[in-house]
């Protein structure tokens, strides 16, 4: 399953949509992560926080590829598309294993295969760095088997890089 | 020389950002304010105390390999003041992850550097600390062997009339010195970065963690969240549930 999570607006979505099996939009209408843990310990993959990102990362757990395209912010996501990431982490069991010789949590979903990340807005070289290490960072935390980051220069290369 | 330590952990009580910025502020002198950053009511308020500081302290959370998206809101904010104001701050972190290599904060120290560069601000550096989770429970255990002391010394004034139980006051020695080493990598660097913040020059990045090997901080960690979720219901709805 293919799943896009974007942060552009609503004149996107028809194209967005038609290039994947479940488009999220990360309109920024949901609370931040409390960081409570509950989505591992009290109710596994669920938030008690009753918005949209209620049950999201059964949503992402079950993507093979995951496509985000986000505007740039300090050579990572934007605040609205972080805040959907923050609030999945329940893609995974508190239980721990090594996975690329560092800690990480087991995964309950099970492995996935692509972690893409779509950045437009303007970008200096050394966010780009910080961008392409953040993703591969993402990708064995969550048991991705690769990652790829794609530089937007203008909107009209959108398409393409889904 | 003022000094900003904002606290950045969403949760009110008990959060580890609290343990290591109290830990940090023992190492700062000069005027220090401690603020707290959860929601959006707190940014005027921050943002006011920045306008005379000389330094400002983030303690954070890694939240999904980078800074939690309530903090990054509050950081375009601060880009647009600062911009406004002309600020010039110099900006440090000490940032804390569940998983024991403090290396792992990377990332998060990149974009804090990305967002010094754009906004204009100084990039002082940063603390990386692994296992922040479980140094936080070395406070707690701390508390604890200070009331065994404290019922060890009562129960030997009540049975003996012994002011001071030597087997009690070496098995407190001994755990506390144990629960200081776990921390002694956090304090060397904290103390270090201390000194920068006084001087006002940069630290750079550096990562620590809890001092015990990882196998058995896993193991550890294991431990902790099958009790955790035992007693909170989650491992009979989750983990024996068939899923989604």
């Amino acid at each position: 399953m293919k799943v896009i999570l974007y942060d552009l607006g609503s004149e996107y979505e028809a194209l967005i949509e038609s290039k994947c099996d479940r488009a999220l939009a990360a309109d920024g209408k949901y609370a931040p992560c409390q960081g409570c843990f509950g989505c591992w310990t009290k109710h596994p993959a669920e938030c008690f926080m009753k918005d949209k990102l209620r049950r999201v990362c059964r949503l992402i757990g079950r993507a093979d590829e995951l496509v985000i395209v986000t505007k740039n912010l300090y050579g990572g996501y934007s605040a609205a598309v972080k805040n959907v990431l923050d609030r999945s982490i329940g893609t995974s069991t508190p239980f721990s294993t090594y996975r690329g010789r560092q800690m990480h949590h087991t995964l309950r979903y099970g492995k996935h295969d692509l972690w893409k990340v779509v950045v437009y807005g303007e970008v200096s070289e050394t966010e780009k760095d910080t961008f392409r290490y953040m993703a591969e960072r993402n990708a064995v935390n969550d048991g991705y088997e690769r990652s790829e980051v794609v530089f937007l220069e203008d909107m009209a290369e959108l398409e393409a890089a889904l | 020389m003022k000094t900003v330590l904002i606290n950045c952990s969403p949760k009110k009580h008990f959060c580890a950002s609290a343990y290591f910025l109290f830990l940090q502020s023992l190492f700062v002198g000069g005027e220090k304010v401690k603020g707290k950053l959860r929601s959006h009511a707190d940014y005027a308020r921050l943002l006011e105390q920045l306008r005379d500081a000389q330094a400002v302290v983030f303690g954070l959370p890694l939240y999904v390999d980078s800074v939690p998206s309530h903090v990054l809101r509050f950081l375009e904010e601060m880009e647009t003041f600062c911009r406004e104001n002309g600020l010039k701050l110099r900006v440090y972190c000490v940032a804390n992850n569940g998983f024991i290599e403090g290396k792992q904060n990377e990332p998060l120290m990149q974009v804090f550097e990305n967002f010094c560069a754009r906004t204009g601000l100084a990039w002082g550096g940063g603390v990386g600390i692994g296992g922040g989770v479980m140094l936080n429970v070395t406070r707690i255990l701390f508390i604890v062997e200070i009331g065994l002391l404290v019922l060890n010394t009562v129960l030997s004034v009540v049975n003996t009339g012994d002011l001071f139980p030597k087997a009690a006051w070496i098995s407190f020695a001994e755990n506390t010195a144990l629960l200081l080493f776990f921390n002694m990598g956090v304090l060397f660097y904290l103390s270090g970065m201390g000194r920068a913040i006084g001087k006002g020059t940069a630290f750079g990045k550096k990562y620590t963690r809890i001092l015990i090997p990882s196998f058995v901080f896993i193991l550890f960690a294991d431990i902790f969240f099958t009790i955790i979720s035992l007693l909170q219901g989650g491992i009979f709805r989750g983990w024996l549930a068939k899923k989604e």
